[in-house]
């Protein structure tokens, strides 16, 4: 059985049709990648899949079980990690507490151990902070474990995203554009980060990216989005050399 | 320190080298040394302060550190500092000094030991110390007591208001229903009354049940929160603001309409159990568990929540328990403080609960600091002291104050110390001129 | 029958000083984002220099030395006090907000709290704690009509009202500054970076909203002789929750709102008691707002106030 399946997904924003007709099957320990031009329904995809919106058709499952009409964090916590387009981090919070934060639903130690400081508290607590220190490793940020996020340099807040998405023990990990406002350096250490945390875990990973060499060296499988629909769906060759998309999207990315 | 090393014979840096000495001696005395230094000087004072200033022409005691006489008798101010110097300032300055190595063992000992037992002593100490320092007059008791009242207020207003980042104007309001909730309670159990008749229950029980009482007005207080706490789910911000706004005019148009609690005259007969001890108890379990909550991840979902509510959905955080829990803690910890503060004061009407608390409350909280447990203690002793202490400026006192917290507000606009949070252990550890000591005690196990 | 067109005559006149308070409220949190919680002490500041204009016109009459027929004395004591308003109003801005215009906004908040706070203790210690009572400028006529008593007092104070909400909405939706004020309810945050001077649209912002409250003061201390220096806090909240019920930056939907609340309270007072005017009042808005949460005429626009 696929670990994540997605079945005639459509949606409506008001009037607006957004995402037409998804389909989608990963395999445990897959990278898959999903491109197309922007406003293409990508990260909107992203949301519907994680809760954040309910598709107006279609199902989704994750290892069988449904997850229409379940709240973000339900969705979460049966091991769906992500990280933004657009950076959303908790700007008081610091690199460590990010990270502990995201094991919230892993905790059992309830309102009454937090308040009253049970052994049971401090002994998840302990725990928690023991592998966020290991997932900060992972992804190079150990350093600034003590640091306020929001003084952190671009690169490093992209990190701590995903060391937080990993904090929920994700069976699968999307990623929206995590090489965003990287420069070329950037973009091989974070793909090197990603390969790391793929192997480390066995991880099924799902992305979205702008960059063609990116998607096209790290995914297994690749989709090509354009209005809301999928145009194209194959190994990264297959993608390259399919004639639809290099006419919607990639021809222009590779003539420049 | 250069300076006076590269200019020795000037006499201004000589007496700032001295100064910087003295104070420097200070630094290496744990909080046990203060607090054992602190119930010397308190102990004095309660052996031979009245005479002492009887004999510089004071005509009491100066209950509020003199504050009150000084700004009404400036002819009594050198008596009133000659008295500050000999029963405070003398007699702690000494003890700290001289017991200083003893108490640093001690507290090394005692941190050693047990964290929690450590915590017990300091906090034993310090209640030895205020129970000494209200015992002399009334009015020291009863501005103690209500100012712990106020570190309840504030701390639990902080959880909602710095922790989770809304505007709540309510808190006044979950005051008030533990006021009366508690009120209602003791008065029909175990008091004598005109409108409930004779007590349900043997008064003599009463004290020991006082906490049961107190526990079920701030359950009534948190379930009234949730009128606050569900529309959070919907709206946030400025909306949720004039929610909780009209859930306080609320709360006190409906206790003024309540005629069997007295409506607007008021409800009185309380009993006196609200003392020192009591309150001090309460006040020392709120910061206890509102500290162990905000260090908690389960606390710190509330910060998530407050700087990016989509982020910590997505990271697993279920939103809506973390609000409801926020507002119902807070509203919980709010009405305690009411009942308590119904007890201390025996007397409760509606009009307490107004607009002008709603402003005391908000003050004590951004004057303190958002998002501290320090900052709210530091807030409320520090609005409460001031408060009592520029009394005799009479009207004066309410330019002065506001015009303070204008101030912090320009200069430090989350409040004086905001996203703090402190460390016991590193609270009670002995300390030491020397840095290697320190280590040694720290890591010798 | 009667008695509901009294009390509607009523509500008009009561719901007059909550909607002009509300304007006020409304415009400053339209274009600054920002709660002025001083703004009910600015109507109460109004009502005393409305008093003191009016002594004194009435003063120099009686001296002999400027006779001045009674209703040019209402008119220039309406416009003085606006105009004297408007400088406090002003000054506020500059003192108080200017200064924490990048500051959490919720520091802004308290700030205008306690300014508030000090000018009711201002009041207080200058004033000294008697009542003064407001001279009355205009001479009390009651028409009958079928049954329905109404005052000229009554027909002048939402007359009043009125033309100036009406002129108000002409100069916000004509004129080039209340264009500017528009844009930056709009967008607070592009909209200054785009030319639109901040700093002055901020003092006009504070300047029209303390005339609107003076103007509401002065036709208060008509209706209502006696003055108080806390009467910017007893009707000063409950126009504040009505702007914000309007909807953000709704000139109309603060308006509208205030003339709600003023008819609920009246119809409470009148038809069931007078005892749960606030209970009932504060219930129905609870419930508006848990439906439309974000007012009358608000967009679905999450405003937080960032800590």
């Amino acid at each position: 059985m696929s670990l994540l399946q997605i079945e005639k997904m459509t949606h409506y924003f008001g009037g607006l049709r957004a995402v037409h007709d998804y389909n989608l099957e990963i395999e445990p320990g897959q990278i898959r990648g999903l491109i197309g031009p922007n406003g293409a329904g990508k990260t909107t995809i992203f949301n519907l899949i994680t809760g954040i919106y309910s598709p107006t058709e279609g199902r989704i499952h994750l290892e069988g079980k449904d997850l229409i009409g379940l709240q973000p964090h339900q969705v979460a916590s049966l091991g769906l990690g992500r990280t933004f387009q657009n950076l959303r981090l908790w700007r008081h919070m610091t690199v460590l507490e990010h990270v502990m934060q995201a094991r919230y639903s892993k905790l059992t130690y309830g309102v009454v151990g937090a308040l009253l400081g049970t052994p049971k508290r401090y002994r998840q607590e302990a725990e928690s902070e023991r592998i966020a220190y290991e997932l900060l490793d992972l992804v190079g940020v150990k350093h600034l474990a003590d640091q306020v996020v929001i003084n952190l340099p671009y690169g490093a807040q992209r990190r701590v995203e995903m060391a937080r998405a990993l904090a929920i023990e994700p069976k699968i990990l999307f990623l929206d554009e995590p090489t965003a406002g990287m420069n070329l350096e950037e973009l091989s250490q974070i793909m090197e980060t990603i390969r790391r945390i793929h192997n480390e875990f066995d991880l099924t990973i799902f992305l979205i990216e702008h960059r063609m060499k990116f998607v096209m060296e790290l995914c297994d499988v690749i989709q090509t989005l354009v209005f809301g629909e999928v145009i194209a769906e194959g190994t990264p060759e297959a993608i390259q050399n399919n004639p639809e998309v290099i006419d919607a999207y990639l021809g222009k990315e590779i003539e420049t | 320190m250069e300076e006076s090393i590269t200019k020795p014979s000037t006499s201004r840096s000589t007496w700032v080298n001295r100064w910087q000495l003295f104070w420097g001696s200070f630094s290496g005395v744990p909080i046990l040394g203060w607090l054992i230094g602190i119930l010397g000087a308190v102990a004095l004072e309660q052996l031979f302060g009245s005479a002492f200033a009887q004999l510089l022409g004071l005509s009491k005691v100066p209950v509020l550190f003199g504050f009150v006489i000084m700004l009404g008798h400036p002819r009594l101010i050198p008596g009133t500092l000659i008295y500050l110097l000999v029963i405070y300032a003398l007699p702690i300055g000494i003890i700290t000094q001289v017991g200083k190595s003893l108490t640093n063992k001690l507290a090394g000992y005692l941190l050693k030991f047990h964290l929690g037992i450590s915590a017990l002593v300091h906090i034993g100490l310090l209640f030895l110390v205020l129970h000494l320092w209200a015992d002399i007059s009334d009015y020291r008791d009863l501005v103690l007591r209500l100012t712990l009242i106020a570190i309840i207020l504030t701390l639990s207003l902080n959880i909602v208001n710095g922790y989770l980042g809304e505007f709540s104007c309510s808190h006044p309001g979950f005051m008030a229903l533990g006021a009366y909730a508690a009120s209602v309670l003791t008065v029909l159990l175990f008091v004598e009354d005109k409108v409930f008749g004779s007590p349900l229950l043997a008064p003599n029980i009463g004290p020991f049940l006082f906490p049961i009482v107190l526990i079920l007005a701030g359950l009534i207080a948190a379930i009234g929160a949730l009128l606050v706490a569900i529309p959070s789910f919907r709206t946030r911000g400025d909306y949720l603001a004039i929610i909780s706004l009209a859930f306080l005019f609320i709360v006190k148009s409906l206790i003024e309409n309540l005629e069997i609690f007295g409506g607007s005259r008021g409800f009185m007969n309380q009993p006196n159990w609200a003392n020192l001890s009591t309150v001090f108890v309460w006040t020392m379990l709120c910061i206890w568990t509102i500290n162990n909550f905000v260090t908690s991840t389960m606390g710190k979902a509330l910060n998530a929540v407050r700087d990016e509510e989509t982020a910590a959905n997505a990271m697993s955080v279920n939103t809506r328990r973390t609000k409801i829990i926020g507002f119902m803690f807070a509203a919980f910890w709010a009405g305690i403080a009411g009942g308590l503060f119904a007890h201390v004061m025996r007397y409760v009407n509606p009009g307490t609960f107004g607009i002008q608390k709603l402003a005391e409350v908000l003050a004590m909280v951004y004057f303190g600091g958002l998002n501290s447990v320090v900052g709210s203690i530091v807030g409320a002793v520090g609005f409460n002291l001031l408060s009592e202490a520029l009394r005799p400026l009479e009207l004066y006192k309410w330019i002065i104050i506001p015009l303070l917290l204008i101030l912090v507000m320009l200069y430090r606009p989350s409040g004086l110390i905001s996203f703090r949070e402190f460390n016991i252990a590193n609270l009670l550890k002995p300390k030491s001129t020397s840095d290697e000591e320190v280590e040694h005690v720290v890591t010798s196990d | 029958m009667t008695s509901f067109l009294q009390n509607l005559v009523n509500a008009m006149q009561w719901g007059s000083f909550y909607a002009l308070i509300a304007l006020g409220y409304s415009m400053v949190y339209g274009v600054l984002m920002l709660f002025n919680f001083a703004h009910g002490d600015i109507f109460m500041v109004g009502a005393y220099i409305g008093f003191f204009v009016s002594s004194g016109l009435i003063a120099l009459s009686a001296l002999g030395s400027l006779v001045l027929p009674s209703w040019l004395i209402l008119s220039i004591t309406i416009l003085l006090a606006m105009f004297l308003t408007s400088f406090v109003g002003m000054l506020l801005e500059r003192v108080g907000y200017r200064p924490l215009r990048s500051a959490p906004r919720a520091s802004a908040a308290i700030t205008g709290l306690m300014i508030g706070i000090i000018l009711e203790t201002g009041n207080l210690a200058l004033l000294g704690a008697q009542r003064y009572k407001f001279p009355a400028l205009i001479e009390s006529t009651t028409y009958n009509l079928g049954g329905v008593f109404i005052t000229n007092k009554k027909i002048l104070i939402v007359f009043v009202s009125l033309l100036l909400m009406f002129a108000l909405h002409q100069f916000v939706q004509r004129t080039k500054w209340g264009m500017a004020m528009r844009a930056m309810a709009y967008d607070y945050i592009v909209v200054p970076l785009m030319g639109v001077p901040i700093n002055t649209i901020a003092l006009l912002t504070f300047a029209l909203g303390s005339a609107l409250a003076a103007a509401a003061g002065i036709l208060f201390g008509i209706a209502y002789p006696v003055l108080d220096p806390y009467m910017g806090i007893l009707y000063g909240w409950k126009a504040f929750v009505a702007a914000i019920l309007g909807g953000r930056g709704s000139i109309i939907g603060a308006a509208l709102a205030g003339f709600l609340l003023g008819f609920i309270e009246i119809f409470v007072a009148a038809f069931i008691s007078s005892t749960l005017r606030d209970l009932i009042a504060y219930s129905i808005i609870l419930l508006i707002l848990t439906f439309r949460p974000h007012g009358f005429f608000g967009e679905a626009y999450s405003a937080r106030l960032r800590l």
